[in-house]
């Protein structure tokens, strides 16, 4: 990776390196004991590590004339092997806390392994470490392709992804040190939270200088998604992270938003949390893969722009959604319930696009896993946008709410949207960096799309039994006018669905991990034929 | 759109529309119009938007905000649906609120109907402790069984319900079993002895001739009785039965001889309605009276 | 429209600022007003704040993740009053940074269940849920017991949270440590002072049931104790 970089990169990396130890010593020093000393340390030996990599490469041969004509996917090839390690941290834990929801004696006496500390280790885990690692990598392949331009410098992206995947790791490991401020995905401390903000805005900078190299007059539809995210998701970041420290020496602080404001900006941020990260960002990465493994135009601009402006402006309005029927006033519920059920157009309009784009195609969707994985990841952005404007509408959230309904939701959008677009994407984009027309194990494809689409079809089943038949038990009155059922009645009732989950979650997790191999398997590799399908680059900016 | 065509537009063959003419690294985008649906659906989806705009609570204005034209509060609608739950089981209910307890269980139709509510009520407020089979566990006495601490019958019951025992309530029901052996009321061979006393009680071994015969006679029967056999209304158990609330083993039996025993059931006046706590005391005192155990959970 | 979207699309920073302006609208009306009308916060006159052996309890509430199986917030539905009780007021949590409404039910609401078990239960029930509920899937948490309570950091959160708006004077603040001990030793010198700073309806208990040491045990069975009785009003909807 090093051997890419030119000497003043080098050196500049150094710098940012030495930089990242001396913050880490500070951290353990100030701190010195408790989770801040620990993720202290962490950064510490980060910088140390990279310090004397980069300091050793100074003595070798300068990175290859002529690099700077190539597009540059060394980060893009590291962001996807976090991606993938990310991928299996996530969902074993998931597997795993799903498995505790049915067998709670197995958890060890232990207090890093109990459920509650572990759930924000999945859920940081799949969404910011394998979530965010893809959209980072394939985003950086994606903007440098569609402007014909190289990365605006060398050393930015291994500054956000390092720097990204610290702040993951701090996150979950303070989780199971019992540090968190317990705001939903967004649990991690103040100190983690500031430093996201720094690689954000780098994030951001380094898009942005890179579109500005552009050669390409028009800003194709895939990067307005991924800068959607990068500018709408930063903003959420900090508004919601606001906190006071309770010592600039120790990891606690206190939101500054109280009560019924904190529970608003909390579902704002948490709503569109999944509609930024977990929506744009994948928008983003379907509108560039999937016609280029289709081979086919996109099926209509005109309703890109459409959808993609609905999307943005609608989004922010919903998140009240996840307050039905709660303290937060009324009028803000009715604003959430209508916003989210208009939000539905673009985003069929977004999945209507996508799958229309496929005309002409089907016999490929047929043949091609991969292809296919991006298909069904179509139709369950479908599903579970329709699913989700229709849990917000205040009677059928009065069910819903609370339940593993909502579970089920979250996972027909997570596992199916999110991760199959994850996976289509991969195994598009891994051959081409790998300089090879196919995987290296082309029928391991199949195998993990059949696992995925079982595995996610066992998971989002047993949830919607699960959490209907909850919602229901809470709710229903006998003939003599009194509640049926105890709140015990339906913890026992639970037990198969959640016995079924673990299942299809573990096949879920087979195949990612058949996943995880087969691009190890590429990535390691010959190349056996060059991948020419990309145009070459052109060295002047358009703006 | 004619005005923006691009020199590279060209006719797509398989949909037949023609293409914008950008082309980024191979992917091209059809300038398809805007399908006439979209529209639709978001005209409708509007529709359905305002309506609910204008019948229900809805936009900020300045200090305040559009009431709609329902003039709806979700606190009042959702106590008015909770009256209207009161209201639909009020038939027999109300029979509860105010009634000779021992003439509505004597109804078998009434109990038909109200049994299992009580039964609900009792598995959501009481199982935690009780258990849910009602036959109690460490610490928390049986429900089932023909032992009561304040009496068994549903009046007694109602009042044990409605005060607690050691709860927070002014009138609550105290009961206390000292520490004998930490307060340093009796010496350490003493408590020994008087524990094997209690514990030789259920089998009939504990006769005048047991070495701790004496201080049970001087210190225990005031509260547990003569025999041992509880049942005075001052809430201390029955010893000989063999049926214990904290345990029957000897390292139990010390500990609560030496560290003394104060347990705590909470008041329920605040939390359960009148007609709701005469409701469960009949259940209660059901599960005693027919030797029947309450049915899981 | 479309010929403005056309030139839109060739300027990055045209992009990001109408991506900016696009996604800034909703939760500028959303948030914005709830600091402003009036009537959203009714904050009732006995409103207390948690004590500082109450604050410390959801502390640990927090760190153990148990917002992850349980919700603190009675909806203003019929069934879920029926079950659990009159539905939360605003008020309640109006001084929760965070709030803890929770998401999801695996376990029942907790925004009643003071006072509705006794400690001792509650002790029991977190050394382990199955020893008193046979069929329950929470995790044990036996650890809470055996873990003395750390208080030497209880002033200097108070005194965050005072900054924060929490009505936490300066007295309360400076004898944190103090009190939080104190709350658990209804005998001590000190409980009096528990009942003057922070009024008479607070329980002073020793919670946790281990009279010889403060332990976690004591902080979160005085937290679980404290749910739903930080005010009367909410118990008097009318
Ligand atoms: C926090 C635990 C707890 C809960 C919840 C609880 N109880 Fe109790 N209950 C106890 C304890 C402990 C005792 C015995 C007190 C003692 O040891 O003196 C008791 C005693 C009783 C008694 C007196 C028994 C006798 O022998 O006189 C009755 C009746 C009773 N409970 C019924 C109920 C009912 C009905 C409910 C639900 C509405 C309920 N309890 C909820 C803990 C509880
Ligand atoms: C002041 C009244 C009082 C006196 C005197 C008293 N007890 Fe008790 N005892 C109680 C009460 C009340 C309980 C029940 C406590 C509870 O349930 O929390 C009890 C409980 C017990 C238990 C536990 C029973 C079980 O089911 O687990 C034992 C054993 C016992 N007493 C033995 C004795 C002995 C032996 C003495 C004399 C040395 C004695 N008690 C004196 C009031 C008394
Ligand atoms: C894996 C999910 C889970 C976690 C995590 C969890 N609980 Fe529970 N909790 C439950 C379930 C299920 C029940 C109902 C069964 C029972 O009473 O044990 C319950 C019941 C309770 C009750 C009794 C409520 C009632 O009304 O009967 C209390 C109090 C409680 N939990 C407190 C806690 C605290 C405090 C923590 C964290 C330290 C916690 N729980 C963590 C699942 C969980
Ligand atoms: C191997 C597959 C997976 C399994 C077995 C699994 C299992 C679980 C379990 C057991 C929970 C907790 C539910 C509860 O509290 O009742 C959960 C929550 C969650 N998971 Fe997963 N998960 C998997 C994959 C994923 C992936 C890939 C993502 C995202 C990309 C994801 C995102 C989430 C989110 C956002 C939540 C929180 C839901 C909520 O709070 O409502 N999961 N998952
Ligand atoms: C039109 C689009 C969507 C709408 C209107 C919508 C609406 C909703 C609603 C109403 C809830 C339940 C709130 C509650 O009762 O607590 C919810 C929860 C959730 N949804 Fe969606 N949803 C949409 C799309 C998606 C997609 C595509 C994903 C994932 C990729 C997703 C992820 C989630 C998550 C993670 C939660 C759980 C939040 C929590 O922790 O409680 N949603 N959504
Ligand atoms: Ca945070
Ligand atoms: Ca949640
Ligand atoms: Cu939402």
């Amino acid at each position: 990776m090093i051997a890419s970089l030119s000497m003043p990169e080098r050196q500049s990396g150094l710098i940012l390196a030495i930089g990242l130890a001396v913050l880490g010593l500070a951290m353990l020093g100030a701190a010195k004991e408790g989770p801040m000393a620990v993720h202290g340390a962490m950064a510490m030996v980060l910088g140390i590590l990279l310090a004397f990599a980069l300091a050793g490469a100074l003595f070798e041969p300068d990175a290859p004339a002529g690099r700077t004509a190539l597009y540059y996917d060394e980060p893009t090839r590291f962001g996807i092997a976090m991606t993938l390690v990310w991928a299996l941290i996530g969902m074993s834990i998931g597997v795993w806390v799903a498995a505790l929801l049915y067998w709670p004696e197995a958890t060890p006496l232990w207090p890093a392994t109990s459920f509650g500390r572990l759930r924000p280790v999945h859920t940081t885990g799949v969404i910011f470490g394998f979530g965010g690692n893809a959209l980072i990598a394939t985003s950086l392949h994606v903007l440098q392709r569609t402007s014909r331009a190289r990365l605006a410098d060398s050393v930015t992206p291994w500054f956000v992804l390092i720097g990204y995947n610290l702040f993951c790791a701090w996150a979950v490991t303070g989780y199971l040190m019992g540090s968190t401020q317990s705001k939903e995905y967004a649990e991690a401390e103040w100190y983690a939270d500031l430093w996201l903000v720094v690689v954000w805005v780098a994030y951001f900078a380094l898009y942005l200088r890179t579109l500005a190299r552009r050669n390409e007059p028009h800003i194709y539809v895939a990067n307005w998604y991924y800068l959607a995210f990068i500018l709408v998701v930063a903003m959420l970041h900090i508004v919601n992270n606001i906190a006071l420290p309770v010592s600039l020496a120790g990891s606690r602080s206190f939101t500054v938003w109280a009560g019924i404001q904190d529970a608003m900006v909390q579902w704002w941020y948490g709503h569109n949390a999944v509609a930024f990260f977990l929506t744009a960002g994948f928008l983003g990465m379907l509108y560039y893969f999937l016609p280029v493994r289709a081979e086919r135009p996109i099926w209509s601009y005109r309703l890109s722009i459409v959808s993609f402006w609905g999307i943005v402006f609608f989004y922010i309005w919903v998140g009240s959604h996840h307050l039905h029927y709660t303290a937060l006033p009324y009028w803000v519920q009715t604003l959430g319930m209508t916003f989210s059920v208009m939000l539905l157009v673009p985003s069929w309009a977004s999945a209507g696009n996508a799958i229309a784009t496929l005309n002409g195609a089907w016999h490929k969707v047929r043949d091609d896993a991969t292809l296919r994985f991006m298909f069904v990841a179509a139709v369950f952005y479908g599903l579970s946008t329709f699913e989700g404007s229709f849990l917000a509408i205040r009677p059928v959230n009065s069910l819903s709410h609370y339940t593993d309904w909502t579970v089920g939701h979250v996972h027909s959008g997570t596992l199916g949207w999110v991760a199959m677009i994850i996976f289509g994407a991969l195994y598009t984009l891994v051959p081409q960096l790998s300089g090879r027309r196919t995987m290296a194990w082309p029928k391991a494809i199949e195998w993990h799309f059949w696992l995925s689409v079982t595995g996610t079809l066992i998971y989002v089943v047993a949830m919607w039994n699960a959490g209907i038949t909850q919602g229901l038990m809470w709710r229903t009155y006998g003939a003599n006018g009194g509640l049926a059922y105890s709140f015990l009645e339906s913890v026992m009732a639970m037990a198969p669905y959640y016995l079924l989950r673990t299942v299809g979650g573990a096949l879920f997790l087979a195949g990612a991990a058949i996943c995880a191999l087969n691009v190890r398997a590429t990535m390691l590799a010959a190349p056996a034929a060059a991948g020419a399908t990309d145009r070459p680059l052109l060295p002047q900016a358009a703006e | 759109m004619s005005a923006e065509k691009h020199h590279d537009a060209e006719i797509d063959p398989v949909t037949g529309y023609e293409t914008t003419g950008h082309d980024w690294n191979g992917i091209r985008e059809l300038n398809t119009p805007f399908p006439r649906i979209v529209i639709w659906a978001l005209a409708l989806t509007f529709l359905y938007s305002v309506i609910a705009w204008v019948l229900l609570p809805a936009w900020p204005i300045g200090r305040d905000y559009t009431r709609g034209v329902l003039g709806l509060d979700q606190r009042q609608v959702a106590m008015q649906g909770f009256a209207a739950l009161e209201k639909a089981r009020d038939d027999w209910m109300a029979g509860f609120a105010a009634g000779d307890l021992d003439a509505l269980a004597a109804d078998p139709a009434l109990m038909a109907r109200a049994m299992p509510a009580a039964r609900r009520l009792f598995a959501d407020n009481c199982a935690a402790c009780h258990g849910t089979r009602a036959t109690g566990g460490p610490g928390f006495p049986d429900l089932t069984d023909a032992d009561w601490l304040w009496g068994g019958s549903p009046a007694a019951i109602v009042e044990t319900l409605r005060v607690g025992i050691n709860s927070g309530h002014p009138d609550t029901r105290v009961s206390q079993m000292p520490a004998f052996g930490r307060d340093g009321l009796l010496p350490r061979e003493v408590v020994q002895a008087v524990a094997d006393y209690v514990l030789a009680l259920p089998g009939g071994a504990a006769g005048q001739h047991h070495a701790g015969a004496q201080a049970f006679a001087e210190n225990c029967v005031a509260c547990h009785g003569e025999t041992g056999s509880g049942g005075l209304g001052t809430g201390a158990p029955a010893l000989a039965g063999g049926r214990w609330i904290y345990g029957g083993d000897r390292a139990t039996v010390l500990a609560t001889i030496h560290g003394g025993r104060q347990g705590v059931m909470p008041s329920w006046a605040d939390r359960l309605s009148a007609a709701e706590i005469n409701l469960l005391a009949v259940y209660v005192s059901r599960l005693g009276a027919n030797g029947q155990r309450a049915e899981a959970p | 429209m479309l010929r403005l979207h056309y030139n839109l699309e060739r300027v990055s920073m045209g992009l990001v600022a109408a991506i900016i302006v696009a996604a800034s609208i909703g939760g500028l009306v959303e948030i914005a007003p709830l600091f402003t009308i009036d009537e959203t916060l009714e904050a009732p006159a006995d409103l207390r704040p948690h004590t500082p052996l109450e604050l410390a309890g959801r502390e640990i509430y927090i760190r153990e993740g148990c917002y992850a199986c349980h919700s603190q917030m009675v909806r203003t539905l019929a069934d879920e009053i029926d079950r659990y009780g009159p539905y939360s007021l605003a008020a309640e949590s109006a001084y929760d940074h965070p709030m803890l409404w929770g998401s999801k039910r695996t376990g029942p609401d907790l925004a009643r269940i003071g006072e509705k078990y006794s400690d001792a239960w509650h002790a029991a029930h977190l050394v382990n849920p199955r020893a008193v509920v046979p069929a329950s899937i929470m995790p044990a948490y036996p650890w809470l017991a055996a873990t003395p309570l750390e208080t030497s950091s209880l002033s200097a959160q108070m005194a965050t949270l005072a900054r924060l708006g929490v009505p936490y004077s300066r007295e309360r603040i400076a004898n944190a440590a103090q009190d939080a001990l104190a709350q658990a030793r209804p005998d001590s010198a000190g409980a009096t002072g528990v009942a003057e700073r922070y009024g008479a309806r607070v329980a002073v208990r020793p919670f946790g049931g281990d009279p010889t040491r403060l332990t976690e045990m004591d902080a979160v069975v005085a937290y679980l104790q404290s749910l739903g009785r930080l005010t009367t009003a909410a118990h008097d909807p009318h």
